[in-house]
């Protein structure tokens, strides 16, 4: 059964659990009918010759090349009659990526007006430009799709998902893209719809986020599986999934918007590096200490970082070495029988926790640390999120933490240029301005690393105790225009 | 400010001008011109009433979303046959 608040998800509308079974498109006979042997796969030549992607498969690694090669053999035997693209789509795909390996450019076209009725997103058109020799690929359409929460699946979804994407789609899925969720490659205009209505009527899903839209929410496991988790990411993820509809599937930003959600400062959605509004987990009181579990990591009897590095001899484990000496702010101290943290120093780098997870633990008093900003590299380079608002309490229904979102959004729609992300507006109007004129929050010296050398923080002379006088004079001499 | 009058300005918009696909934000202004006290919000409310009607379409490129008046420009037939 789906979790409290959810059962919409997937089993509302039934009372009930749904099944696999209730769902397919493949009759079990079908899907016997279309499994092969190795013997099989090793026989089966694909209708172009691909010298160049032959070698993909020699090195050590698994390639992308066997895995469609193993589905264009798949859909053979599924046969036309039970798929709704060419059956040889998989074959072409091979054959046009062969012949862009011959002729060192792609030979696809993205973009254009693409989509389901009233969505601005969630589907990418893509074509290729060579429809005469690739016929079955000339639509080779992207579809994003939202996936569940901490990439939760059952088996039963998971199986739906992977129907519809072999009977409306080339059957090739991307799990997951870097976005986050589930990715159908390669499907025809027409198919849009069908699968459109599959996804949201039989399977409770929905599409995800593209162009100038919010785009897919995502989170990690949070508190379903992880001690460390400060907040139940899970819901807040669906939450604000749900909360901002409106901007996931109608475009109106400036450019991309992407909320992730990380339950601790591990990151394990890489919120900080991604997002443009990044929520990651925190606490606010002291970290937990087990001096009994410490010394048993001391002398051995623990495995530090979980067993994680079990598999050569590291040595004896020492903490001083491994531990103390790797704090980065050096806020921490072992004196042989006891370890002590200066709480007030810490940054939440979680090396000590990560290393001891026996005997330490985040604090109990927690929230979230609300980050802005971060992009990659397409201007300029790429962006962390920054710090915004340290600690922010956030309970059900979040509504503190959705007006910090819109009041954000509706400076960046009003202010952003065209393609420019959250991250670099920021960076054109100064932290500063952000973080007073558009959040309304007092500016914190933590927010500057060092007093001048700061670029995006300006004072204004009413703000400084004393305030200043300068000789625009003497600055010009200086400083000539 | 009704919708229908941001309707009409947004259309009015869309008919004129050498880019027959627009960002949203080019769009709000468009209508400004013609509505000064128009906000963004108001503007996309219109916008998606005239996607459903089927008078308006998006133009997406992945990373980026346009706007464009249905049968002006590149219609989504010629999107899987034209060169971008």
């Amino acid at each position: 059964m789906a979790a409290e608040g959810q059962e919409h998800l997937w089993d509302k509308e039934e009372k009930e659990h749904r099944t696999y079974n209730d769902i397919r498109i493949f009759t079990e006979e079908e899907l016997k009918k279309a499994a092969y042997t190795e013997e099989e796969l090793k026989a089966f030549k694909i209708k172009h010759a691909t010298p160049q992607m032959d070698e993909l498969e020699k090195g050590p690694w698994p390639s992308c090349f066997s895995d469609v090669k193993r589905e264009a053999l798949h859909r053979k035997k599924l046969g036309q009659d039970n798929l709704m693209l060419p059956v040889e789509c998989c074959e072409d795909l091979l054959g046009q990526v062969e012949l862009s390996y011959i002729n060192k450019e792609t030979h696809w076209k993205h973009g254009g007006i693409i989509g389901v009725l009233g969505y601005g997103g969630g589907v990418i058109g893509r074509y290729s430009d060579q429809q005469d020799k690739f016929p079955s690929i000339a639509h080779f359409h992207t579809v994003r799709i939202n996936q569940p929460g901490g990439h939760f699946y059952n088996t039963d979804y998971l199986r739906g998902l992977c129907d519809i994407c072999e009977y409306r789609g080339s059957g090739i899925m991307n799990m997951h893209g870097s976005t986050g969720d589930t990715i159908f490659l390669g499907t025809f205009t027409e198919q849009l719809e069908p699968i459109f209505f599959d996804l949201t009527h039989d399977m409770g899903g929905d599409i995800g986020g593209s162009g100038s839209n919010l785009r897919t929410p995502s989170d990690c496991l949070g508190m379903a599986r992880c001690e460390w988790a400060c907040f139940d990411t899970l819901d807040m993820c669906y939450d604000m999934t749900m909360s901002f509809q409106d901007e996931l599937h109608r475009p109106a930003f400036p450019y991309k918007y992407k909320f992730k959600f990380s339950g601790c400062p591990n990151d394990c959605v890489a919120a900080i590096a991604r997002a443009d509004q990044s929520h990651i987990g925190t606490w606010k009181d002291d970290i937990r200490i087990d001096q009994e579990a410490v010394k048993e990591y001391v002398a051995g009897k623990i495995p530090p970082d979980g067993g994680a590095f079990a598999g050569r001899d590291w040595g004896p484990f020492d903490i001083q070495k491994e531990v103390i000496d790797l704090c980065p702010t050096q806020c921490m101290r072992w004196d042989g029988n006891k370890l002590t943290i200066n709480n007030p120093e810490c940054t939440r780098c979680m090396h000590c926790i990560d290393v001891m997870p026996e005997a330490l633990r985040p604090g109990v008093d927690t929230g979230i640390t609300l980050l802005f900003g971060a992009k990659a590299p397409i201007l300029e380079g790429a962006q962390m999120s920054l710090v915004t608002i340290p600690f922010m309490y956030v309970k059900k229904p979040y509504d503190n933490l959705k007006e910090v979102t819109r009041k954000v959004q509706d400076w960046w729609m009003e202010e952003g240029k065209n393609r420019e992300r959250l991250g670099e507006c920021i960076q054109r109007f100064g932290l500063k301005t952000f973080i007073t004129d558009v959040l309304g929050i007092p500016v914190m010296p933590q927010s500057i690393r060092e007093p001048r050398s700061n670029p995006y923080m300006f004072f204004k002379e009413s703000e400084v105790p004393g305030g200043w006088k300068r000789d625009i004079k003497d600055y010009r001499k200086k400083h000539p225009l | 400010m009704g919708t229908e009058e941001i309707k009409k300005a947004l259309i009015e918009y869309l008919s004129k001008g050498a880019k027959t696909k627009v960002y949203f934000k080019d769009m709000v202004s468009g209508v400004k011109k013609t509505i000064p006290d128009a906000t963004g919000s108001e503007v996309k409310k219109a916008a998606t009433e005239l996607v459903s009607e089927g008078a308006v379409e998006y133009f997406s490129t992945g990373s980026t979303t346009m706007y464009g008046l249905k049968g002006r420009g590149i219609s989504s037939e010629e999107s899987g046959t034209q060169t971008e």
